[in-house]
C-alpha cells in the first residue's frame, strides 16, 4: 500500500482526503512534494483523531492528579496543583493492594488451570475423527456463545451445595468452566497443523502419551498459549459478577467487585472515582505496553481465518 | 497416524469434560428445569408448569427488559460495526500510522467495562464533563441529564459500550483487510474503479469473515450485557435501562426467586441462541455466495 494508492477516492475518509485525491496527476516534483506533505498531514491529523476519542481517558488520567475544588471550579481545565492524595484514599477506599494480589492469583491460577486443561482436551478432539469426538467439539463449542447469565442461578446452587462459595478455589473451578470453550477451540485449531509425525517419533522412542503431550507438544504451543492467555486474563481480571455473586469476604475478592462494592460512582467526587478506575486498569497497561503484539493478537484471533 | 488406545484419550479428554459437565452442562440443563418449578434456593421445590414463563410475559417490566436488550443490541451491532469499518478502511491505506492509531483505540477496550463506566458516569452526570464541553463550546442546549433521562439513558450506556470496542472491531477489520491481496486492488485502480467501487466491488465482499466475526462477537456480548448498566444506572431511570441479565440478577440474587429467574434465563438463552445462529448462518451463506 504505497504512494499509488493515494488516487484511491474513498467513500468513507474525510473530505481532506478527497481533495488530495485531485492533485495526483504525475509529472515534476511539486505535486509530489504536495502530495506527501497533505498525506503526512492527514496521518497527523488520523493521531490526533484517535488521541481525542481516547479523551474520556486521557482526561480521567489528568484528572486523577487534581483537587477536588479544583475540578468543581474547572472541570475541563489543565491541572494547577498535583497531588497523590486522590490515589492515597482510593487504594485505601477499594483496598486496592489486597484485592489486586486476591486477582492476581485468580488469573494466574484460571490461566494454568485453563491452558492445561484445555490443550490436553484438544489433542485428541484435533487428532482422533470420529463422530463422537466432533460432537464432543461441538459441544465445547456451544459454550461459547451462552452468557454467564443463563447458568448463574444453577451454578449458584451447585457452588453452595458443594460449600466452594467464598473460595478462592471454587473461582478458579469456575473461570476454567466458563473459558474452557474457547481454550479448546484455539487449540484444537493449532493442534490440527502440528505433525503427527512428531509424535510418532517419539512413541518409537519410547515416551509415554503423557510426556510426549507435556514435552513436545504443549510447547510448540507456546504461541496460541500466549494468545488464549492474554485473553483469558483480560476476561479474569475485568470480570465483575463471578466474584461478586461468588465471593461475600471484601478480603478475598478482587479489585472490580471491591470498586464496584466500596466506590458508588453516582455520589462520589470525580477525585476519588478516577483513581479507583485507574488503578483497576494499571496492571493491564503496563501488561499491554510490554506484550502488546501478543495482547493485540490475542484479542483479535479468529479474525484471519 | 499413531495409533493411541482408547485408554489414553480417555485420560486426555477426562479433566476438561468433568470440569465442562458440572460446572457448564449440569447447571444449563439444571436451569432448564428449575424454570418449570417454584424453587427459591431451598432444597425443595413445586412442579408448576409453565406458570413462571406465563408471570414472566405477564409482567411488563420483563417484556419491556426484552425490548430494551434487542434494541441495544441492535445500536451497539450497527455502530460499533460501522465506527470499526470505518476506521478500518481509512486505516488501512495508511500504513505509517495503522499501528499506532489501532492500538491507541484498543486502548478502550483493555479497560473493564467497570472502569469505563466509572469515567463515563462522571462524564455523564449533570455538572460532569460532558454538559461542561457542550457548554464550553457554545452548545449549552445540547445539555441532558444523559443517565436521568428514560428516553435517552439506555443509549447513553450503549455508546461506553461502543466507545469501548470500536478499536477491537476496527483490528478486526484490519486482519481481514491485509488478507485482501493488492493485486487485486492495484488491477482495479488500473481499470479505473474509483475508491467507492473498489470497496463496493472488491473490499467489502473479501471483509465478509470479518464481518462475520465482528457480528457475532457483538451479538454474543451485547444480549448478554450486565455491567454496563448494571454500574451506570442500576436499570434506572424508571426501568429504561434495564435488561434481561439485569432480572435475572434481580430475580435469583435480591428476591432469591430462582424457578422465576431460571425462567428469565431460558428466554435469555433462547435469544442468543436464535439471534446468533440466525445472523451466523445468513453471514456464513453471504460468505459463500462470494
Amino acid at each position: 500500500m504505497s504512494s499509488d494508492m493515494s488516487t484511491t477516492r474513498h467513500p468513507s475518509v474525510p473530505p481532506a482526503r478527497v481533495l488530495g485525491a485531485d492533485v495526483v496527476v504525475s509529472g515534476g516534483d511539486r505535486p509530489r512534494i504536495r502530495r506527501r506533505t497533505r498525506r503526512r498531514l492527514i496521518e497527523i491529523l488520523l493521531v490526533v483523531a484517535a488521541l481525542v476519542y481516547v479523551g474520556p481517558f486521557l482526561f480521567t488520567l489528568l484528572a486523577s492528579f487534581r483537587t477536588a475544588g479544583d475540578i468543581a471550579a474547572d472541570p475541563l481545565g489543565l491541572p494547577r496543583h498535583l497531588t497523590l492524595d486522590n490515589y492515597k484514599t482510593s487504594v485505601q477506599e477499594i483496598h486496592y493492594f489486597s484485592s489486586a494480589w486476591n486477582a492476581v492469583l485468580l488469573t494466574v491460577f484460571s490461566c494454568l488451570a485453563i491452558s492445561v486443561v484445555g490443550s490436553m482436551a484438544a489433542y485428541p478432539l484435533a487428532r482422533i475423527t470420529s463422530r463422537l469426538s466432533t460432537a464432543m467439539y461441538r459441544m465445547f463449542i456451544l459454550g461459547l456463545t451462552v452468557p454467564v447469565f443463563v447458568i448463574i442461578g444453577p451454578l449458584y446452587l451447585l457452588i453452595r451445595d458443594l460449600h466452594l462459595l467464598d473460595s478462592r478455589f471454587g473461582l478458579v473451578v469456575i473461570y476454567t468452566a466458563l473459558n474452557l470453550p474457547v481454550s479448546v477451540f484455539f487449540y484444537t485449531s493449532f493442534v490440527r497443523q502440528i505433525p503427527a509425525e512428531l509424535e510418532e517419533a517419539a512413541a518409537i522412542d519410547g515416551c509415554g502419551p503423557l510426556r510426549t503431550f507435556f514435552t513436545i507438544i504443549f510447547p510448540l504451543m507456546r504461541p496460541v498459549t500466549g494468545t488464549l492467555l492474554t485473553f483469558v486474563s483480560l476476561q479474569v481480571w475485568n470480570n465483575l459478577v463471578i466474584p461478586l455473586v461468588f465471593l461475600q469476604d471484601p478480603g478475598k475478592s478482587t479489585v472490580m467487585a471491591n470498586a464496584y462494592s466500596f466506590a458508588d460512582p453516582h455520589t462520589l467526587q470525580p477525585t476519588q472515582l478516577f483513581p479507583a478506575a485507574l488503578l483497576g486498569v494499571l496492571p493491564l497497561f503496563v501488561l499491554f505496553l510490554i506484550f502488546q503484539r501478543q495482547v493485540v493478537s490475542g484479542m483479535t484471533s479468529g479474525a484471519v481465518k | 497416524m499413531l495409533q493411541r488406545s482408547r485408554r489414553t484419550w480417555v485420560l486426555f479428554l477426562l479433566p476438561a469434560t468433568a470440569i465442562y459437565g458440572t460446572f457448564i452442562l449440569y447447571p444449563l440443563v439444571r436451569g432448564v428445569l428449575l424454570s418449570f418449578t417454584d424453587n427459591t434456593g431451598g432444597p425443595s421445590s413445586n412442579f408448576v408448569g409453565t406458570e413462571q414463563y406465563r408471570k414472566l410475559f405477564d409482567d411488563p417490566q420483563v417484556v419491556d427488559a426484552l425490548k430494551h436488550t434487542v434494541l441495544y443490541a441492535a445500536v451497539v451491532l450497527v455502530v460499533q460495526t460501522g465506527l470499526g469499518l470505518l476506521a478500518a478502511s481509512i486505516l488501512a491505506r495508511r500504513p505509517r500510522v495503522r499501528r499506532v492509531v489501532s492500538n491507541i483505540l484498543l486502548l478502550p477496550a483493555l479497560i473493564s467495562p467497570v472502569m469505563a463506566s466509572f469515567i463515563w458516569s462522571y462524564l455523564y452526570r449533570p455538572d460532569g464533563g460532558i454538559n461542561a464541553f457542550l457548554g464550553d463550546i457554545g452548545l449549552g442546549r445540547l445539555q441532558q441529564v444523559w443517565l436521568g433521562d428514560p428516553s435517552i439513558a439506555l443509549f447513553a450506556v450503549a455508546a461506553v459500550n461502543i466507545w469501548m470496542f470500536v478499536g477491537y472491531s476496527c483490528v478486526i477489520f484490519l486482519a481481514g483487510y491485509a488478507g485482501i491481496p493488492q493485486d487485486a486492488l492495484d488491477a482495479a485502480a488500473i481499470d479505473g474503479a474509483n475508491g467507492w467501487q473498489r470497496f463496493r466491488g472488491i473490499e467489502w465482499p473479501m471483509l465478509a469473515p470479518a464481518l462475520t466475526v465482528n457480528v457475532t462477537l457483538s451479538l454474543i456480548g451485547t444480549l448478554g450485557v450486565f455491567d454496563f448498566p448494571f454500574v451506570l444506572t442500576g436499570g434506572g431511570p424508571m426501568g429504561s435501562t434495564s435488561t434481561l441479565t439485569m432480572l435475572i440478577y434481580r430475580d435469583i440474587f435480591t428476591r432469591t426467586d430462582f424457578g422465576q429467574g431460571a425462567a428469565a434465563a431460558v428466554v435469555l438463552l433462547v435469544l442468543v441462541l436464535v439471534v446468533s445462529s440466525a445472523a451466523g448462518s445468513l453471514l456464513r451463506r453471504r460468505e459463500r455466495a462470494i
